[in-house]
Parts: C-alpha cells; structure tokens; sequence
C-alpha cells in the first residue's frame, strides 16, 4: 500500500485512493465542491488544490491518485493562497445575496469564505453577471442559476444515479448556465437530493424553502418507513415541528433518498388526519377506550381476525399479537401477503412497499402464523389491524382500526402517532433493524402497543408487559435475537 | 532546406511522381517498433503547439488487440496561426501518407481528421485526396497487398477554439460539447471512444514520411540540438512578405525577419513580435532580434515556438487594444469548466475594456496581473495559461503604454 505524507506525518493510502479520499480518512479536509463522493470526479472547481513535493504546480487532490512516497502539503502558504484565489474567482459573479438565499447556513460558499476566503472584493457590483432566478424546474426543486457555481454535481446525479439525464451544462465560458432538456421537468423520483448535493443555494427544496432557516433546525436519526429498503434517514424539526427529511448516508442501506421516502413526514399533517377515536362514525369525546372495550367486547373472537401489519413496528405488531392470544384468546391470526422483497428501479425503491414486511416473515416463523387470504374474508364478522393493511387487503369489513387519518372503514377508527412521533423497531429487507426515533410529540394520538394493553386490562388480562422497554425486550427475545442484525 | 513546401502536389499523380507514398511502401516492410524507433530519432516534436516528441507519444500505445485511433488535428484556430491549411493546399498527400504511417506503426485500423469548420473548401481537398488515395489502394482494406487496412474519416469542427485542444477534440468526434478531459487518463490509454488514440497535427504527421524515407538520424541532423526538422511559420502583419515559411529550426528570428520577409512595410516599425501564436507571451522588437526560432532558444526568451503562428506587430499598433483583443478571444473560446478559467477570462476582459476606454486606473493593470497569475497553471486545460501568459507579457514589456491609456493620452489608438 503507498506510504505518503501529508501535512509531515505519514500515512498509508488504500490502493486506488486519491489524496483527497487518503487524507479525509485520516482525518484531514481538503475543501472542494465539485467532488462528491458518490459521483465520478469532474476536477473543475479547483479547490481541493494540494502541493505535492516536486511537481512545480499544484494539483487537485480529488483525481490525484496517492502514489508511494508523495510528499504532499494543504496547508501551505501556496495551497491557501489557491484556495482565496479560486474563492474570489467563484465570487465574483456570485449575487451574494445571502439573506434571501435558503442555503445560507449549509452553503459551501459561506463557510468556504470563512475558513478560506475573507478577502475584500475587488470586483465591480454592476459587473456581474445576472442570470435567471427562481425556475419551478420541477415539482420538488427551485433553481437559481445566479448562484450556480457550475460544479456539475446535478449533471452528474442525474446522468450517473438516476440515469436520466435531464440537465446539461448549455453555453460556455462564463455564459454558462445550468439548463433541462427543452420540454422535460426534473422529476425523477430522486430528484431532491439534488438540492442536497448542490453546494451551494442553486438547487433548493420548493417544499422547505424559506419553511425555517437551518441553523434552528434539530436532528433525530430515524428510518424512513416509506417501503422496505428502509433507509437512514435525518428527521429535522423545530419547536415540534418536522421541517425536512435529510439523507443518513451509510454503507448498509443508502446514499440517496427517493423523493416520496422524503415527503413521508407530511402524514404528520396531513388535513385528513384522524383527530379522535371514532366508532360507527361518531368522534368519541375523552379518551373513549371503554367504548371501544364494549363494541370490541360484543364480538365473537371466534369469528375475528387478528391480522398482523407490516406497517406497524415490531413491538405493536407484539402487543396485537400478545393482545389476540391473551385478551381474545379464541381469535384467529393472520398476516398478509407479502411481495418479493427487492429493489425494484436499480436504485433505492423497494418492490415491497411496506417497512416492516421482513419483521411478519419472523412473526410468522417464530409464532407460526398464517397469511391472511382475502377469499375467505367472509368467515369473519370482525378484524382488527392497520388501516394501510386493511387498505393492501382490500378489506371493507367492520373491525378495529389503527389509522393516521380519517377513512371510510367500518367500525373503530384509532388515531395513532406516526412513527415520526413514537419509537418503533422496522426490520428492513436484508433483515438489518433499525428504530426510528421521535422528532416531535403529540399526545392526542395513541401509541398501539399501550391502546391494546389497555384493552387487555379491560378485557381483564394483563399482557406480560407494564411499559414500552419490557415490551422491548419480549421483541428482543422472541423477534430480533437470532433473525436480525 | 524544405520537406514539406519543397514540392507542391495538388493531385496524386504530381505527388506520386515526386516520390509519393514511397515512404508508405518502405514503412508496411519495417517492423512497427522500428518505425517507432526511427521516429523518436528523428527528434520530430509536434507541431500542434506543445512540442510533445512524437515518437515517445506513439511508444505510448499499449501493444494489446483492440481498436485503436489515429487523429489528426487539424482544427488550426489559435489567432495568428494559418500554416497547416497550407500544408492542407500544397501537400495534402503528405498528410494522408503521413497517418498511413502512424496508424501502421500505432496499430489503428481508423483514422480521423478533425479540420477546422471554417475550412470548406480544405475540407474538399481534403475529401479530394482521400479518395484518391483510396483509389490506388493507399487507404483502405489490404493497402498494397499487405494485411494492414486503415481508412480516414473526416470531421468538421463548429467554430469553437477549444475543439483544438485534443481531448476536447476527442469529445467533439464523438458528438459531445467540446470540453477537455482531465488528465490522466491520457489518451494513449483512453482516447477516442475510450480506446487507445494519437492524436497529431496536421504538420507533425506531414513530416513523417520523410522520416521514413530517409531515416531518423537524418532528419535529426537538420535543425539545431533538441529543435530537430524543419517548421513551418505563418506570419501575419505589416511585413513585406507576409505568408507560409518553412525554415530549419534556428534560424535567427533577424535572418528569417530580413532575408525571407524582407522586413517592414515602408512606413513600418517593428515594435513586437508574437511567435507561436496568439497564446505565447509577446517579445519586444530587441528581444526577437536576439532569438533564434528553435523551442529551447525560444523558451530561453521567455516564450515559445508554439504553433509557429507569428504575429509582427509595428510601432502604431496600441498594445492595449491588442492585448484586449486577446482577452475578448480566450474569454469567447473558454469552455467554462475551470472556476480560475471561466471567471479569469472574462474578468480581464472587463477589465482591459475599461483600460481601453480610457476608465481605467492603475490598481486594474495589477488586478489583471495578479489575476493572471490566480489563473496560470490550475486549470484542466492550458487554455487559461494561454491568455494568462501573454497578459503578463504585455503589461510587463509594454507598462507605458497602458499608463498611457490610464492617464487618456494614448496616441496610438484608432478611437
Ligand atoms: C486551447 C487549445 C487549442 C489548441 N488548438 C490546436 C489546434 O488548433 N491544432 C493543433 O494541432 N493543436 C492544438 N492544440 C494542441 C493539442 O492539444 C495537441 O497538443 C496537439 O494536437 C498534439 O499534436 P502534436 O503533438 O502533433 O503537436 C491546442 C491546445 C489547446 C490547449
Ligand atoms: S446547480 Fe448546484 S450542483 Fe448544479 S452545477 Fe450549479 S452549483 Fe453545482
Ligand atoms: S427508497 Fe424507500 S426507504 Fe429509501 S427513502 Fe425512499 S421510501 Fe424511504
Ligand atoms: S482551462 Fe478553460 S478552456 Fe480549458 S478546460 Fe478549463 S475552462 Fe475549459
Ligand atoms: S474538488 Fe477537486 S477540482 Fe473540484
């Protein structure tokens, strides 16, 4: 492996490696915008500018391949300098127009200056170059080609990722601008991680656009639920309220974000969102369990089907289970059809559009469950499940709902907290678990797993759990022990 | 002494009786590494404006199956520079014969001559030529029995600048925007369409096939040192005899000036001269007089021989404007894919505008100095070096004359 030195110190670069990647594993930044790790390099920018010991100019460390015995420098006098000459360069026809640009706060540009830049501009106002703003160039992004730096990272996305190729760099020189084919929107289903990937506030989010200003953001680590792949994913609010959906880049599941997996956290407000708890069409004043008891109660078990959901996290999907053995005790156990769980676009998107279908396949082994075929619906008068499961299985019997929002379903409609708002264990398609975390809070919606334990009580059965981390650790035993990792 | 304007040939017939495609004869009898061989002793460098050797840049080929590519550049659009188009009218077969070497020696089976696209009726010739050799079995599968089959197409450029150099020539045959590749990988390992490619100027090839014929060394021997060959000069500007010289690398800039362009038109005074095209820093008058036109001569003047583009600029010409002129250029051709080139050439533009107008202060002659600077050696291509150098040079040699403008009495310009 090629022994090099960067900055006095030695260090072994991977075979392959360029400088720029040495040194970033070891610990050292080199700033640049062009490179993107996860595209091919385009070496345009030229900030990522490095010395290198006997080569009279200075190179770019993202294509420069760390050879054995590379002296090489970034910090010194002439790589800074060439880094305050390529920020003045970027600059000069840049608008700056920071206080009206939704960037400001995670822009290259800004703190590029800061660590890099801080010269006096020396460039005449009424010189610059004006070019179109706010271009609705697709549904999800808003691009500003005044503040381009003509980087081709988007280019770049949607030649080499999605494969779709709609943008291009028309013109020359300093007429260059960022263009889409004639005709064409920039609608691919990924197309939002462009404006993550755009390095500075050329290509921002319509929907988060002057929403809230990043700097007051929070973030929460979660997984998005919004099919099988379940991606890594940064939940962003403030003062409970999410703002944005932000790639968690990782090895095991994604780089990218499909733009519907982003747009999941609306289920939040939705207007249709269930408010109360509603039996036979009518919103239950106060907490209304004990209603729910007395209709649920008034059914033959016999004649009910538990069906497990795939949308549910592992712990509510165990306290339904748990629920149906001990407080109805007679009824019968489903779960239901699952698809082939795979990448279904060469990207990111699951054939398998539900969360937690590899957690029912455990369920299913480990408790012997069987699928729940909608053929023979007509033998229940009652079910009990997950409105988007009720939904899969084209039910429209009279039964115990869990839902978000308001629908026509027969019978109990329970408003229950997105998993935006609760915690819950989601086992993706390659079986690696993860548990989203609560960004915000909303106590007027029901947790499942508590609403089923309380109807147990009722029923007159405790379930073998008092609170949400003894829940946790049935699941640990029985579900994710052995099968998950 | 001359190789390639010694005698014209329009048509096949006059070329074949001067000794045509003989060299094509010899060469398809020789080894490929011989050829090679005879080629790096030649000492021939290419004339396209690098001065890369020619046959270290063929060593480079890999020797594996798979196809291969000759290109002929022959895009001829740096400002000043017009000789390969008279290579194109007087020779064109030594051309052809020359790429029938390469591509033998190389390995390619296809060739390509990306010309000009303002060279319509070149381009005929061109076509012209190629057809003819194609008829007498120079070009074409099984040439003169042998088992080498090589054919050339031609490509016509579309008027951008930065198409002549290589790799965004490369792009351009292949139907992209004409932009540089970065480098590595070179096109020796990754040309066109990701194959092994060459790529030549029109002039570099045309001198091969005397190098064939009569051998490495004795091509070596003409010139001076490392400044092998004979090289062709396009001189424009108020001299008697403007026009296409081939001369034998060395000669004094004074003797070719006095004796072959016959010096100044009456009325005329020498202030400066650029040699190799418009991208080479400018020499004054007394600095020309002491060079000699050879690579290492020139190089030691603080310039270079370039594409042998050379501009002689009298005593009335405004330097301003003419360094104005260059800006407006590069800014035009930059391809805008380097922040330091996209944003430093048009930067300087506007800056040698306001000069030129007569609104400029001294702080703007440093900024374009030190903007050039900003600019010179970080870019993908040296197309922003290329502005870069002859901006220094102009102000640094001609600094009265852009004071003049700032303090409003230049007396030179045309306004
Ligand atoms: C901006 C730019 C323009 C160029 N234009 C030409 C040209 O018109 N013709 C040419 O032969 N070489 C041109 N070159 C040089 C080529 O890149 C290349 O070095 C040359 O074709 C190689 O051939 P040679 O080794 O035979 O000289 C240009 C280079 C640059 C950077
Ligand atoms: S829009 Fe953004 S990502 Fe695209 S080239 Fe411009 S700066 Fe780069
Ligand atoms: S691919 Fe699936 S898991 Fe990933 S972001 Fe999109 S919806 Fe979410
Ligand atoms: S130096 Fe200029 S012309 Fe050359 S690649 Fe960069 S931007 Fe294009
Ligand atoms: S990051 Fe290396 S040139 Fe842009």
């Amino acid at each position: 492996m090629p022994k090099i030195k960067i900055d006095g110190k030695e260090y072994e670069a991977l075979e392959g490696e360029t400088i720029l990647q040495a040194a970033q594993r070891n610990g050292i930044y080199i700033p640049r915008y062009c490179y993107h790790p996860a595209l091919s390099v385009a070496g345009n920018c030229r900030m990522c500018l490095v010395e290198i010991e006997k080569m009279p100019k200075l190179q770019i460390s993202c294509s420069t391949a760390a050879q054995d015995g590379m002296v090489i420098l970034t910090q010194s006098e002439k790589v800074k300098k060439a880094r305050q000459d390529i920020l003045e360069f970027l600059l000069i026809n840049h608008p700056v127009d920071c206080p009206i640009c939704d960037q400001a706060g995670e822009c290259y540009l800004q703190d590029y200056y800061m660590d890099y830049g801080l010269h006096k501009s020396r460039f005449k106002m009424s010189d610059k170059i004006r070019r179109e703003k706010r271009i609705q160039i697709g549904d999800y992004l808003t691009l500003d080609r005044e503040r381009c730096i003509l980087c081709t990272r988007c280019v770049r996305f949607c030649e080499e990722v999605t494969k779709t190729n709609e943008l291009f760099v028309a013109q020359r020189g300093d007429h260059s601008f960022i263009d889409i084919k004639p005709g064409e929107k920039l609608n691919n289903p990924y197309s939002l991680n462009i404006a993550d990937i755009c390095p500075v506030g050329a290509f921002t989010s319509s929907d988060f656009r002057f929403r809230k200003r990043v700097w007051f953001l929070k973030t929460e680590e979660s997984v998005c639920l919004g099919c099988a792949t379940g991606c890594r994913i940064k939940v962003q609010y403030d003062e409970n309220t999410v703002y944005r959906i932000m790639t968690s880049p990782n090895e095991h599941t994604n780089t990218w974000l499909c733009d519907a997996g982003r747009m999941t956290y609306k289920e939040l407000y939705a207007e249709k969102r269930l408010r109360k708890i509603k039996i036979d069409g009518q919103e239950q004043q106060g907490k209304g369990l004990s209603a729910v008891y007395d209709k649920v109660s008034q059914k033959n078990p016999e004649k009910t089907a538990v069906i497990l959901s795939p949308y549910l996290s592992v712990e509510d999907n165990m306290a339904l289970y748990l629920f149906a053995r001990h407080a109805l005790k007679s009824c019968r156990i489903f779960l239901p059809q699952l698809k082939d769980r795979k990448i279904s676009d060469g990207i990111l998107r699951n054939c398998e559009p539900a969360a937690n279908a590899a957690a029912m396949e455990i369920f299913a082994k480990v408790f012997s469950i069987e699928i729940f075929n909608p053929e023979k619906a007509g033998e229940f008068d009652f079910v009990i499940t997950c409105k988007k499961t009720a939904d899969r299985l084209h039910l429209e019997k009279e039964g115990l709902y869990f839902s978000l929002e308001d629908c026509g379903l027969e019978g109990i409609l329970i408003p229950i907290k997105s998993y935006f708002e609760t915690k819950g264990t989601f086992i993706n398609w390659k079986n690696r678990a993860a548990v989203t975390s609560p960004a915000v809070k909303n106590e007027n919606k029901f947790e499942v797993w508590r609403v089923l334990s309380e109807l147990a009580s009722l029923y007159g059965s405790n379930l073998p759990f008092e609170n949400l981390s003894e829940l946790e650790e049935i699941c640990k035993k029985e579900i994710l022990d052995g099968h998950t990792h | 002494m001359k190789i390639l304007l010694e005698k014209s040939a329009f048509d096949i017939e006059t070329y074949l009786k001067n000794g045509g495609y003989e060299a094509l004869k010899k060469a398809l009898s020789m080894k490929r590494e011989d050829i090679i061989e005879e080629v790096k002793k030649s000492n021939l460098r290419g004339r396209g404006g690098a001065g890369f050797p020619c046959g270290l840049k063929w060593s480079f080929i890999p020797k594996t199956e798979g196809p291969k590519y000759l290109v002929c550049n022959s895009d001829e659009s740096e400002p000043g520079t017009f000789k390969d188009r008279e290579i194109i009218h007087k020779n064109p077969h030594s051309l052809i014969e020359g790429m029938a070497i390469a591509a033998y020696a190389i390995g390619a089976q296809t060739g390509y001559i990306y010309i000009r696209g303002e060279f319509a009726r070149e381009t005929r010739i061109i076509e012209k030529s190629l057809a003819e050799a194609r008829s007498k079995n120079f070009l074409g599968s099984g040439i003169l029995g042998r088992n080498f089959s090589f054919d050339i197409k031609v490509v016509r450029g579309a008027g951008a600048y930065i198409c002549g150099e290589e790799t965004a020539l490369l792009e351009s045959i292949e139907g992209k925007k004409g932009q540089p590749r970065l480098k590595p990988p070179f096109p020796a390992v990754k040309g066109l369409y990701q194959c092994p490619t060459v790529i030549n100027n029109v002039e570099t090839l045309a001198s091969v096939p005397y190098i064939v014929l009569h051998g490495g060394s004795a091509y070596a021997s003409i010139g001076v040192g490392k400044s092998a060959g004979t090289k062709l000069f396009s001189v424009s500007g108020p001299v008697k005899k403007p026009g296409v010289y081939e001369i034998e690398l060395g000669m004094p800039f004074k003797k070719f000036f006095e004796e072959e362009l016959g010096g100044m038109r009456e009325g005329e005074k020498l202030k400066a001269v650029i040699v190799g095209g418009s991208s080479v820093p400018v020499l004054t008058a007394q600095e020309a007089m002491a060079a000699n036109l050879d690579y290492e001569s020139l190089q030691q003047a603080g310039t270079m021989l370039g594409s042998g583009g050379m501009i002689i600029i009298p005593e009335r010409q405004c330097m301003v404007e003419a360094l104005f002129i260059l800006a407006r250029f590069y800014h035009h051709e930059s391809c805008g894919q380097c922040t330091p080139c996209r944003e430093g050439t048009g930067w300087i533009e506007k800056l040698m505008k306001k000069i030129l107008e007569g609104k400029g202060a001294s702080e703007d002659v440093d900024n374009i100095l030190s903007i050039s600077e900003n600019m010179m050696g970080r870019t993908i291509c040296p197309l922003a070096d290329a502005l870069a150098m002859p901006a220094i040079s102009f102000i640094k040699k001609f600094e009265h004359e852009f004071n003049a403008h700032i303090k409003g009495n230049c007396n030179l310009c045309r306004k």
